[in-house]
């Protein structure tokens, strides 16, 4: 089963995803993996990496890592595993400014990949982040890479068995009513 | 009236054809030079509307109250702007407080109000 969850930021989205992915795992006997979308660029981005970890210790996740070119994770993870993908901001703001520039089309290669992802898995979690619903007038960069987001949010949500929206610890369903 | 709100990109234009008996043609999109609302069947980016409104040191709530009896019929599809931080911009302060007037009176008008998220619509009322 694949399932997408978005909502806004600390509203233990990570938590239900993380928990729905291992019952999923549980649940089929199959390895669990975490595909760690972050590429750290500072010490920062270090201890928040070392923090993650630490939180799930003792869940079972096998880490692999994948900035970008998601689909390459399944040459070494077992395609028949259960996925947690945290997070599509993180994949698409990795390959719409990488060090080789900005990509104004990056939106759409990332949008079907991971919609390549879910097809060839089957059994992944993805968690975005809903940045939608600000007061905000952003320059035509962010504004595009908003909309780039929301374009495979809402490519994932059509793809995905299950779409829910986490909001203060609570879940909401959208497409389907439980894991 | 229906009134279709939600996060920037959700696909509620899409929704409100999909769901509703309209083309995308009958959606007038307005911007921040409309000063009034001109006939059509159904409005998108509402927000842009009350953002000129805001902009000019106008009031939007006080136009909606004048001409709603006019808005009965009308789809009106708009931005959910009212979760992020508040601005520092004096303008999108006031847009900010001013739209989430206008989409309660709105809602509060409406016979039907729908929340999309991701694609998907939610009937709230």
């Amino acid at each position: 089963m694949n399932v997408f969850i978005s909502g806004g930021a600390k509203n233990g989205k990570s938590m239900f995803a993380q928990r729905a992915a291992k019952e999923m795992a549980e649940e089929k006997g199959a390895p669990l993996y975490y595909v760690a979308t972050m590429i750290p660029h500072d010490e920062e981005d270090e201890a928040r990496i070392a923090r993650h970890i630490r939180e799930r210790e003792g869940w079972g996740f096998t880490t692999v890592e994948a900035g970008r070119d998601i689909c390459g994770v399944l040459d070494e993870a077992d395609p028949d595993g259960v996925f947690l993908l945290d997070s599509v901001t993180a994949l698409l703001a990795n390959e719409m400014f990488s060090k080789d520039g900005y990509d104004p089309g990056a939106g759409e290669k990332v949008a079907e990949e991971l919609a390549e992802f879910a097809r060839r898995t089957g059994n992944t979690v993805f968690v975005s982040d809903y940045i939608y619903s600000d007061a905000a007038r952003y320059d035509e960069m962010t504004e595009n890479y908003r909309r780039a987001l929301a374009a495979a949010d809402r490519r994932l949500a059509r793809v995905c068995d299950r779409v829910a929206e986490v909001s203060c610890g609570t879940v909401i369903f959208h497409k389907g009513d439980k894991i | 009236m229906i009134l279709i709100f939600g996060g920037a990109y959700q696909g509620k234009k899409e929704y409100a054809v999909k769901n509703y008996s309209i083309e995308s043609e009958d959606i007038l999109i307005l911007s921040e030079e409309d000063r009034t609302l001109p006939a059509a069947r159904a409005y998108g980016n509402f927000h842009e509307f009350t953002y000129g409104f805001a902009k000019r040191g106008e009031s939007a709530d006080e136009y909606l109250r004048e001409n709603m009896e006019s808005l009965k019929d009308k789809i009106i599809i708009s931005d959910d702007i009212s979760s992020g931080i508040v601005p520092v911009d004096t303008t999108l302060r006031a847009w900010r407080e001013m739209h989430g007037r206008c989409l309660n009176m709105l809602a509060a008008e409406a016979d039907e109000v729908v929340r999309v998220f991701c694609g998907i619509g939610s009937r709230i009322k």
